[in-house]
């Protein structure tokens, strides 16, 4: 056999905007600052190219967690004279079993990035216009709290609104010191208006799969036959050890792989089939395949008599709405002998998966889709077992006690307009945003406490959010890079990025659970701070005072102190909680130490401490089979079972029918796909070379994906005039971008794709800024019904050449 | 001394380029999109949406193939190209004159202009970073998240890559041009 690609080739192939490493930085702004320009610095600690070689010098390996995605995989950061040289992966880590990824080698040059965040800065020009003032850290945190003569502080605006904290929103992106901040913003000065990342992202996965079999579970991909994986893309949304087990297994390997994509990913490219599925179609098709495992007779009768609740009720409902494969076809684009064929071999299959996925919420659909495909799982009684969705289990760690303050005169929440099961905690980014905008909140909403969270590029519709922020009387922001909507906050704060912080120790549970800890590599570069001290110095910092406001307006606070002396006082206030900055009395690494060796005892953190890693009987466990396999639990010791009789699949789950929710997955007219004539529909997605927005500007990465392009069928391009690199108008109901175009045999002739991510408009991040298309400018704000999360793929857009 | 070579489970491979950046980061390498000692190759699809025929689908994770022949070595004018005790092909950076002779010699494309050392460079296996410090792994088999390659001596029979080719079935490119690679794709 002969394969014939030579380097040449892949370089046309891959078109490329070479960005020279010594490209000139722009070193006028506060932002960039003179030090770290071309990374020519004469400061300690920062090297002097962009990639170092690393030297045969002795050299110090930490262990740390990898923060460049939300996945967590372990490594052990090379360090020589206080420089990261290099980041390997760490073995001794059961969920990311020695790999990095290209974005995980690549961490090096966020940390290092010249235009990364320095200095606490105070705005003074005006909002979005990128002018700040450098400041000490105690001059932010008193403009927090005081404001200055451009914006108002929080002492003000909670003292204008009679001590209601619903005043303030916050939010966050994913990552170890999230926690924290929810602990500060929500527990401690005590908003209710919290808008997580969940709700952009993958909340009805969870919430379907939860409320079916009580559990998102584990695939287990490594003794699996069998595998349905739609919508997911394992092979350029990087999960471990998902993508590490799946690929080593296809092509006639082991795992038979059938993939349902509206586009060719590399997902796809790995398949033994791919359907080119109709975006937001994915519920017929499963409904069809329960169809005939029902009307056949395949599924696991022992199973479904067992554990499926509502199974008789199920049955009868699929047959006679007649979900045939027939009926199907006309939704889905997949012919109806190829559904027959799947649903039987799936059956047939010893140990099939229809993998859960994880990823944005694409169709209204979403959360019965989940459902459905959880239940057909529960069809084949591949649940709870070796080769199946597994639940695994999880090594406890001590719970932190929060001292909570109550807040008498604190409003509730409101962001629950059409949804019909409102998560108290972490809410609805689009519905939250909207009715705000739209004046239906209750209350005024007047600041936004934000961390690590880019809402302008992540939540649809950018001009929306951007009048929500230009509506606010405070914006905070604690981040490392200067993203889109920091270039909306007042006050900025500049955090140590991951390589630089030691981390809440985690636990990651499944077939093979493990405690890990991020470690610190080297000091906090410049003047930035790890999160949790910044936690601490702003809560000692507004503690008094919001106390002050509090005693001023609370009736509970103030019938509790009535006659009270001074110090009775300080001692109700710290009792009650009401002392801000208790939960960071102790540094991160101190309160890692108490929990694991409460826990686990002192050998458990003398494990951690050398290798990051640390589970019950390790080192018994752990050994090296071979240079890239490991063996981290002896096979009768996986969680490969675990429910026993309790295992239930939550078939016909009653209760949603009186929140207005279908209690079993049910087909409607309007789930159907459709485009106007001359319009495509948008589908957006990730890619193995970079996460979203957070690494647009990461040379390394740049390097390997300078920019999305529109993929448009190579076809319709031939009809429409369109060559490849040619500009073209995206436009959709809410906006309009101009991008360079992708002809490809890759997607369908009425659809168009986009990676999501890029397009930045902050001038303050050199590499990212005007590079490619933000598709948050042109995804409609629509929001699926049970939870309110934003729909990603119901955008349909006009293109044309420009 | 050893005879170094690399087995690749090329089916693995998902095109992440987790290889080439590790390989960026431990060897130095400049940024570029000329710049790369590793690559992953890239077919073009072949037919029409929605039928697009998979077999044309394959990802070639390559870098220099450490000929036993090397063409790259042969036409070096200087010397500068030569290979070391591990049957490792190296550039001497005080010999290289960046004639590029060896740029055209090579059939894998595997040499390319560093202007920061003034080498046409090319792939070391790591010889003087990672296995220079006694690591067994060169940092593209260390960081890949499927696994693709398997490196070590190919004269030590119980080596892991001797086990490997002893028991699949397994490819060279090119190997009618007679340069005898030291990577092997495994069927």
């Amino acid at each position: 056999m002969q394969v014939e690609v030579s380097r040449r080739k892949f370089l046309q192939g891959s078109v490329t905007l070479s960005i020279v490493g010594a490209s000139a930085v722009s070193t006028t702004n506060l932002f960039s600052g003179e030090e770290a320009s071309e990374h020519k610095s004469t400061q300690s600690g920062i090297p002097s190219t962009i990639t170092t070689k690393t030297s045969t010098k002795k050299a110090e390996n930490v262990p740390y967690l990898c923060g460049i995605c939300v996945n967590k995989c372990a490594g052990f950061a090379r360090v020589e004279d206080g420089i990261v040289t290099k980041l390997n992966p760490n073995p001794y880590f059961p969920k990311s079993r020695n790999m990095l990824c290209a974005r995980g080698n690549a961490g090096i040059q966020t940390m290092y990035d010249p235009d990364r965040l320095k200095y606490p800065m105070i705005r003074i020009g005006e909002r979005g216009d990128g002018k700040y003032k450098r400041v000490s850290w105690e001059e932010a945190y008193d403009a927090i709290l005081n404001g200055t003569d451009k914006f108002k502080g929080i002492k003000q605006i909670l003292d204008e609104e009679k001590d209601n904290r619903a005043t303030i929103g916050y939010c966050n992106g994913e990552g170890l010191s999230k926690e924290g901040f929810e602990v500060l913003v929500g527990e401690k000065i005590g908003s209710p208006n919290y808008v997580d990342e969940i709700s952009i992202c993958l909340e009805t996965t969870l919430g379907g799969y939860v409320n079916t079999i009580g559990t998102y579970g584990e695939a287990d991909l490594n003794n699996a036959d069998y595998l349905i994986i739609a919508g997911a893309n394992r092979a350029e949304a990087i999960i471990t050890p998902d993508t590490m087990d799946l690929f080593k297994r296809t092509k006639g390997r082991g795992l038979k792989t059938i993939v349902l994509d509206p586009r060719f990913t590399n997902t796809a490219a790995k398949a033994d089939r791919w359907y080119a599925v109709n975006p937001g179609t994915d519920l017929a098709f499963v409904l069809a395949l329960t169809y005939v495992v029902l009307t056949e007779e395949l599924y696991d009768k022992d199973f479904a008599s067992k554990h499926m609740d509502g199974f008789e009720d199920y049955k009868q409902h699929i047959i006679s709405k007649g979900y045939t494969p027939q009926w199907a076809e006309k939704f889905t684009n997949i012919p109806a002998k190829e559904i027959y064929k799947t649903a039987r071999e799936f059956m047939a299959a010893r140990s099939p998966i229809y993998y859960q996925g994880r990823r944005s919420v694409f169709s209204k659909n979403d959360f019965q889709l989940r459902r459905a495909m959880a239940i057909f799982q529960g069809l084949s009684g591949n649940l709870d077992k070796k080769g199946g969705i597994v639940y695994g289990k999880k090594l406890g760690l001590p719970k932190e006690d929060i001292n909570s303050p109550m807040y008498a005169q604190v409003q509730p929440r409101f962001d629950k307009e059409g949804i019909a099961i409102p998560s108290l905690k972490t809410g609805s980014w689009i519905v939250f945003r909207n009715m705000v905008l739209e004046g239906k909140a209750p209350y005024p909403v007047r600041a936004m406490f934000m961390r690590k969270h880019n809402p302008m590029s992540g939540v649809p519709n950018t001009k929306k959010t951007e009048a929500f922020l230009r509506k606010m009387d405070l914006n905070v922001m604690i981040d490392i890079l200067p993203s889109d909507t920091t270039m909306f906050a007042d006050v900025v704060l500049p955090e140590a990025s991951y390589l630089e912080r030691t981390s809440p120790v985690a636990s990651y549970g499944g077939l093979e659970p493990a405690i890990v800890q991020r470690k610190a590599a080297v000091k906090p570069l410049f003047e930035t701070k790890v999160p949790e001290q910044i936690y601490k110095e702003l809560a000692e910092k507004l503690s008094k005072p919001l106390w002050e406001i509090t005693q001023k307006y609370d009736e509970d606070v103030q019938d509790d102190t009535k006659g009270m002396s001074a110090e009775e006082i300080e001692k109700y206030y710290k009792e009650n909680g009401f002392d801000l900055a208790e939960p960071w009395e102790k540094t991160v690494h101190e309160q890692n130490e108490e929990k694991i060796v409460e826990a686990f005892g002192k050998e458990a953190w003398e494990a951690l401490e050398e290798k990051g890693v640390y589970y019950p009987n390790m080192d018994k466990y752990y050994q090296q089979l071979n240079p890239n396999e490991f063996q981290y639990y002896p096979e009768n010791k996986k969680n490969y079972s675990v429910k026993g009789d309790t295992l239930k699949v939550v078939v016909n789950f009653k209760n949603l029918a009186k929140k207005g929710v279908d209690p079993m997955p049910t087909w409607r007219d309007d789930m159907a796909f459709s485009v106007p004539e001359g319009k495509f529909r948008l589908v957006t997605g990730r890619h193995a070379q970079f996460t979203q927005s957070g690494t647009t500007n990461n040379m390394m990465l740049r390097d390997l994906i300078p920019t999305n392009y529109i993929w448009i069928n190579n076809k319709k391009c031939e009809q429409m005039g369109i060559k490849f690199g040619d500009k073209v108008e995206v436009k959709s109901n809410i906006g309009k971008v101009t991008i360079m175009a992708y002809p490809t045999n890759k997607i369908a002739p009425n659809q168009i794709f986009m990676l999501h991510g890029f397009g930045g408009s902050s001038e303050q991040m050199e590499f990212a800024t005007g590079n490619g298309a933000n598709d948050a400018l042109l995804i409609e704000d629509k929001i699926e019904p049970v939870y309110g999360a934003a729909v990603m793929h119901e955008t349909n857009v006009e293109i044309r050449k420009v | 001394m050893a005879r170094y070579g690399m087995a690749l489970d090329y089916k693995n491979c998902i095109n992440c380029k987790a290889c080439e950046v590790a390989c960026k980061e431990e060897n130095g390498v400049l940024l570029g999109a000329d710049k790369h000692r590793i690559w992953v190759g890239v077919n073009e699809l072949e037919g029409e949406w929605p039928n697009i025929a998979l077999s044309s689908s394959v990802f070639m994770p390559s870098q220099c193939q450490h000929c036993d022949n090397a063409p790259c070595q042969e036409v070096c004018p200087t010397n500068a190209t030569y290979y070391d005790e591990n049957h490792v092909v190296r550039v001497d950076v005080d010999k290289c004159i960046l004639c590029s002779y060896c740029v055209e010699a090579c059939p894998y494309g595997a040499r390319y202009e560093d202007p920061r050392t003034v080498t046409m460079d090319k792939c070391t296996f790591c010889s003087d970073t990672r296995l220079a410090r006694g690591e067994t792994t060169t940092a593209c088999q260390n960081t890949c998240p499927t696994k693709v390659r398997t490196f070590g001596d190919l004269d030590d029979p119980n080596s892991e890559i001797s086990q490997l080719l002893r028991n699949r079935e397994h490819f060279s490119l090119k190997a009618n041009l007679g340069t005898k690679p030291k990577l092997f794709y495994l069927m």
